[in-house]
């Protein structure tokens, strides 16, 4: 029981392979070790026969993207997504799994101050020709300007980085909704970091943490709404993380974004022309198989522009959070399929509802939007 | 320190693309079945030349090799025995040619099988076997065991579908079995191929027929009280002259465990579903799919559920295709069988296998190609449990003996591997056996390739196989 897995978790898959195709680094690489049924299996060793943590069970661990693509094409519904951060919180605690420097890097997504003016350092450096492009960062804005609030009907999530360097995208996100009748209610200083890295990265206290912290940024009942799928994700899995009535609760109320308008599309304005070209659909992991609302983007985005779908099933882009950082090359290789289904689709503008897909698919040279800025750019239009 | 053969496969190879860390075998240690073996080396070569490596380098240091693709057999065909090396398919993934006017395509063995119908969609045509594991099977694979699937009732299985096949032999040569030309001269030696579990060769390179999508489709999913009307509908929609493209059924308790996984609306309470698809031309189809409503309802069909659309196709599809992997909703563990009977003693048989599964107190469901009488008997188990391997191995061979004493086969289209094997002598006599052995001999002179599979220790005179220390079965 080195590994502190549940064993009826760890138990419930019976190898047949299903998941494969559907797991990126499956895809690339054709080896066990790199797919989901691998995975498991190596926890298996561990939890079972006592192969040692250290070496090349920490490399496999650490290789998955966390996309849960497999999770949702699992016949058996095994929640490889818990058993990976289980097993990711047992190195992160006994090995050297997670070194300082990570510990401090995923810290400063909590510390929104810091964040920012790190986030306005690397601007200028930006403009000083100091950041290499391979970094894959988006051009940061200099000055950010201040949101403001416009009612109560819900609440707007804000996050860290979409925060600091994608604020724009909370601005357009906004101005639908009021285009929809509701007034937005923006958060404290609080929901600064939903904690979906930490939780990812086997840092378990420090996304409970940072949950609660959320939790009690947003009182009353009003819907939270989230802009950013990877967020959106973790926000729902609060009642999971935290085990708490309230939790549980709080959970309750996230909605993605377009979950919300697509239940009420009929109150957005209809377009005086529609979006001029065609756009392709990529759906970010955590909206399409942890949270199930992929559907909705293209009930809302499909009032305003014609779409095109990707003929790869949803087959992850290599983004997944902190991956691209740490996975340079394997997260390239990954997006390269990824860019091929994008080309099959003739379409040169591509809708993505998460922040960390959108930076990595636009550091492949792609016209990257979140879907609600599309919106807001036709609807604005129309005026 | 790596030993003399891993260091020889990586100068051969690459060194990142040769396993030899105890965590790294391990995972390659079994396929989708239950049976565990040990690999000495795991290797991926890239090219028809590096397989070739792979097999000499393998011989040079005494030792045999197993191929292997996605893994996803259920008969232990992959299994590693013999510490053998592994010589994995998976990076040899390319579709090399396809030939839209002659409707062939070339491919390399570790092209998934769906992923090829995929690719040649835009042009109307498909790669017709099926399998339920199409998603994630290679086509080395399904040639190696000659794959069906729920389509194959009439379309034929994969070795209707394989033209030629470029192979390694077992002393490392390279081979060309078959050709694209209608009737290639001499023995069909991409016959004897196709289905040989690895046991004469390695395909690295295969030519595949591609099947025209039928212009029209009509999925239906009929509903029964009773297994046995079920059943008698199978009899009496081919005794009606139809073949539908596939014909599929699905027993109490299979139903409920997919219907919990792909909510597309099976009948919980139903004691059997049947899945018909009938395709061709838009009339034809109309006129077939009345004629299996029409019977299904002669034999108690208690509603008939028509596909409105290709999602709910799709959905029900998913559904029968997801069957085995849904069964962890019950228990973690399942032995799969795979014989065939005949069509017409199916109920008969069914009702054996059931009374099998109870009198050894286990779980049992079914779930199988009913129209061409390919059992899937699936027995559910929790392998934690004190002594319940036992009582899966008993009634196991309890059920194959039922399904051979019905005058039926042992398997449809997993293969034998190390699973089967041992009950070959229930349907071969010694000549069958020793000519079987004979042939393989002619491929496989010194037994290097994929050693103990198929068939039985004493298939010829003289010859030893035992399952080794640390398998099981």
């Amino acid at each position: 029981m080195t590994l502190h897995l549940d064993d009826d978790e760890l138990v419930s898959c019976v190898a047949c392979g299903l998941c494969l195709p559907h797991c990126p680094t499956y895809r690339v690489t054709g080896e066990e070790s790199a797919s989901p049924r691998g995975r498991i299996a190596a926890m298996r060793a561990v939890q079972w026969s006592g192969a040692p943590l250290e070496g090349d069970f920490t490399r496999f661990m650490d290789l998955c993207v966390q996309c849960r693509a497999c999770e949702a094409v699992c016949p058996s519904s095994v929640p490889f997504g818990h058993l990976m951060e289980g097993a990711r919180e047992t190195l992160a605690s006994d090995t050297r799994y997670q070194p300082g420097w990570r510990r401090a890097g995923y810290r400063v997504l909590g510390r929104h101050r810091l964040l920012l003016t790190a986030s306005t350092a690397l601007a200028v450096g930006q403009r000083l020709r100091l950041v290499p492009r391979r970094f894959g960062l988006p051009r940061l804005a200099l000055r950010r300007r201040p949101l403001v609030a416009t009612g109560n009907d819900v609440w707007l999530f804000t996050g860290c980085v979409m925060d600091a360097w994608m604020r724009e995208t909370h601005a357009a996100v906004m101005r639908v909704l009021a285009a929809a009748g509701a007034g937005v209610a923006l958060p404290g200083p609080g929901a600064a970091c939903c904690g979906a890295l930490h939780e990812h990265a086997g840092l378990v206290e420090d996304a409970q943490r940072l949950a609660r912290r959320v939790i009690g940024a947003f009182p009353g009942e009003a819907p939270v709404l989230v802009d950013s799928a990877g967020c959106g994700a973790a926000l729902k899995g609060y009642g999971r993380l935290l085990g708490t009535p309230d939790a549980a609760e709080f959970s309750r109320r996230v909605m993605d974004v377009h979950e919300w308008l697509a239940a009420r599309v009929d109150a957005l304005p209809v377009p005086a022309r529609r979006f001029p070209q065609l756009v392709a659909v990529q759906d970010p992991c955590h909206l399409r198989h942890v949270q199930k609302a992929h559907a909705h983007v293209r009930t809302v985005l499909g009032r305003y522009a014609d779409l095109v779908e990707l003929d790869d099933e949803g087959l992850c882009c290599g983004a997944g959070g902190a991956y691209a950082a740490l996975h340079p090359d394997m997260a390239a290789d990954i997006r390269a399929r990824k860019v091929a289904a994008i080309a099959r689709t003739g379409a040169v503008v591509v809708a993505s509802a998460n922040p960390g897909c959108a930076m990595h698919l636009a550091v492949a040279g792609l016209d990257v939007r979140h879907p609600l800025e599309i919106v807001d750019e036709v609807i604005r239009d129309g005026r | 320190m790596p030993d003399a053969l891993v260091a020889d496969l990586r100068a051969a190879l690459a060194p990142e693309r040769v396993l030899a860390e105890p965590l790294e075998l391990t995972l390659y240690a079994r396929d989708a079945g239950i049976i565990e073996g040990h690999a000495h080396v795991v290797c991926f070569p890239l090219t028809t030349g590096e397989v070739q490596a792979c097999v000499r380098i393998a011989r040079a240091h005494g030792r045999p090799f197993t191929p292997r693709g996605s893994g996803t057999g259920l008969a232990g065909g992959a299994v590693p025995v013999e510490d053998p090396v592994v010589i994995v398919t998976t990076k040899m993934d390319r579709i090399l040619e396809v030939d839209e006017e002659d409707r062939v395509a070339w491919v390399e063995p570790g092209v998934l099988n769906l992923d090829l119908t995929h690719s040649v969609a835009h042009l109307g045509l498909h790669y017709a076997p099926d399998p339920s594991s199409q998603q994630s099977c290679t086509v080395g694979g399904n040639v190696a065991t000659n794959s069906g699937g729920p389509h194959c009732l009439l379309y034929g299985v994969t070795s209707a579908h394989v033209l030629a096949i470029e192979v390694v032999l077992a002393d490392g040569s390279v081979a060309l079995l078959g050709g694209v030309d209608a009737e290639p001269a001499g023995y069909d030696l991409r016959g004897a191929f196709v289905g040989s579990e690895g046991t004469m060769g390695i395909a690295t390179r295969i030519a595949v027929r591609l099947t025209p999508t039928p212009p029209a489709v009509r999925t239906l999913l009929l509903d029964f009280l009773s297994v046995e009307g079920a059943a008698a509908t199978v009899t009496g929609i081919i005794a009606a002259g139809i073949v539908p493209a596939a014909l599929e059924m699905m027993d109490a308790e299979i139903t409920r465990a997919v219907e919990d996984f792909v909510h597309a609306g099976f009948p919980r309470d139903a004691a059997a579903v049947l899945l018909v698809e009938v395709d061709g031309l838009p009339a034809g189809v109309e006129a077939a799919a009345q004629v299996v409503a029409d019977v299904g309802r002669v034999h108690g069909a208690r509603s008939t559920r028509v596909a409105a659309d290709e999602a709910e196709r799709a959905l029900l599809w998913k559904g029968r295709k997801s069957a085995f992997g849904a069964i962890a909703r019950i228990a973690p563990n399942y032995y799969l069988h795979d014989a065939v009977v005949p069509r017409t003693r199916l109920v008969e048989v069914l009702s054996r296998v059931y009374e099998i599964a109870a009198r050894h107190r286990l779980v049992m469901m079914n779930v199988f190609h009913a129209g061409d009488g390919n059992l899937h008997p699936l027995i559910v188990f929790d392998r934690r449990e004190n002594g319940v391997m036992e009582r899966v191995t008993a009634a196991g061979e309890e059920i194959i003996t039922a399904c051979v004493e019905a005058g039926g086969v042992l398997s449809g289209e997993h293969g034998i591997g190390l699973e089967k094997r041992d009950y070959m002598p229930l349907i071969f006599g010694e000549a069958d056996l020793d000519a079987q052995a004979r042939l393989r001999h002619a491929f496989d002179p010194d037994g290097v390739a994929n050693p103990t599979k198929v068939l039985p220790a004493g298939s010829r005179c003289g010859d030893l196989q035992r399952v080794p220390e640390g398998a099981w079965i």
